[in-house]
């Protein structure tokens, strides 16, 4: 899965998640995961959503630090090789 | 005026430090009692609601038991202070274990004592959860979070007071997710609270058989980091003597169903704590409001 195919997915289940009026079309990579109605407790949601989804374990911890689109894309990208 | 009260309540906890140094710890537990009584009878609010959820909860249908276990539980309370405030003379690295009726499931031990490993442990407000927090920080670091007291002066003066081991107190404020999970990354104990209020962002569990808004940080933590989740407390014996109990870790694998999966281990931590209430009820908070409002949702996370 390319970096951009995972943005598109994971801009999915942001939308799912996410309990903001988002406009969900504007969001890039360079989008805010904070600014997209993430906050210290839904952000949980998304990393249990996150894990199940895409089919393979990861530390939580390791997102520590993460905080746009693109990073967690990017991480995505990384774990998945 | 509010900056009034807030120095006049200072000076008079500064004046109640000063002479709960200078007293034993069994004239400090006479003391506090006799406060508690005084706050019992004066504040028909805290006793209403204590009352109110003691019937709630079906414990007893006796009211004289009623107001038997509240006026227990307000007593309970003050003197909790005043052996947290104390504790720190009493209990240390050497002597705890000697001190304290240690009753933790073997499994849990052995988490609670494999170097870096990190763990959450769940509790309430039964017992005595300062004690509590303070003697599992002699096995490993501890970091719970607190919220801040309304008198700015009075929470500098109680931190500074409070017993400290390997024990940190986060501000909730400050209790991100970033540090929640550098707690476990770092191989501490993360101490969450089963039975406060969560508002609308909890999830409606039973609680004494009615909903109660309860937070789902420690179930989700469990299930998306994989750290073991405890159950502990710290029972009340008798003037500082204390049995801490911790059951076996409750693991709980994802299963896809997020909502489900965070119930399910909410409700297993839930009953646990009702029991644990169940065999001393006077133990519990009972002036704090559990069932505060109706969530909006039984299916809200």
């Amino acid at each position: 899965m390319t970096q951009l195919q995972i943005i598109e997915k994971l801009r999915t289940m942001m939308r799912k998640s996410s309990q903001a009026q988002v406009d969900w079309d504007t969001v890039t990579a360079d989008s805010s995961i904070a600014s997209l109605g993430f906050d210290s407790l839904s952000i949980l949601d998304l990393v249990y959503d996150i894990q199940q989804e895409f089919g393979f374990e990861f530390e939580a911890e390791e997102l520590v630090g993460v905080k746009t689109v693109g990073q967690l894309a990017d991480f995505l990208e990384k774990k998945q090789k | 005026m509010k900056k009034l009260r807030h120095l006049l309540e200072y000076c008079a906890s500064l004046f109640g430090l000063f002479l709960l140094d200078r007293i034993s710890p069994s004239t400090a537990e006479h003391l506090a009692i006799k406060m508690a009584d005084l706050w019992y009878c004066f504040n028909s609010l805290r006793r209403q609601i204590a009352c109110d959820n003691i019937r709630r909860s079906g414990i007893t249908p006796s009211d004289s038991e009623v107001n038997r276990i509240a006026r227990e539980s307000f007593r309970h309370l003050a003197v909790l202070v005043v052996e947290s405030l104390k504790s720190g003379n009493v209990f240390d690295e050497n002597n705890w274990r000697e001190k304290v009726e240690i009753d933790i499931h073997p499994e849990t031990m052995e988490i609670l004592k494999e170097p870096g490993r990190g763990v959450i442990l769940v509790s309430g407000h039964f017992g005595n959860w300062e004690v509590a927090a303070q003697l599992l920080s002699y096995i490993k670091p501890v970091t719970g979070i607190t919220r801040d007291m309304d008198n700015p002066y009075t929470d500098k003066l109680m931190k500074e007071r409070k017993p400290r081991n390997r024990f940190q107190l986060t501000p909730k404020h400050d209790a991100g997710v970033d540090r929640l999970l550098s707690v476990l990354k770092n191989g501490e104990i993360l101490a969450l609270m089963i039975d406060q209020h969560a508002m609308g962002r909890g999830m409606a569990i039973n609680f004494f058989g009615m909903p109660a808004s309860t937070h789902t940080s420690p179930a989700l933590l469990h299930l998306v980091t994989r750290a073991p989740l405890c159950f502990g407390y710290c029972i009340r014996k008798g003037p500082m003597s204390y049995k801490f109990k911790a059951i076996a870790p409750i693991i709980h694998k994802p299963t896809g169903n997020r909502e489900n999966d965070v119930r399910v281990i909410l409700e297993m931590l839930t009953i646990e704590l009702e029991n644990a209430i169940r065999q001393n009820p006077e133990q519990y908070l009972w002036a704090h409001r559990r069932w505060k409002i109706k969530p909006p949702s039984a299916n809200q996370v």
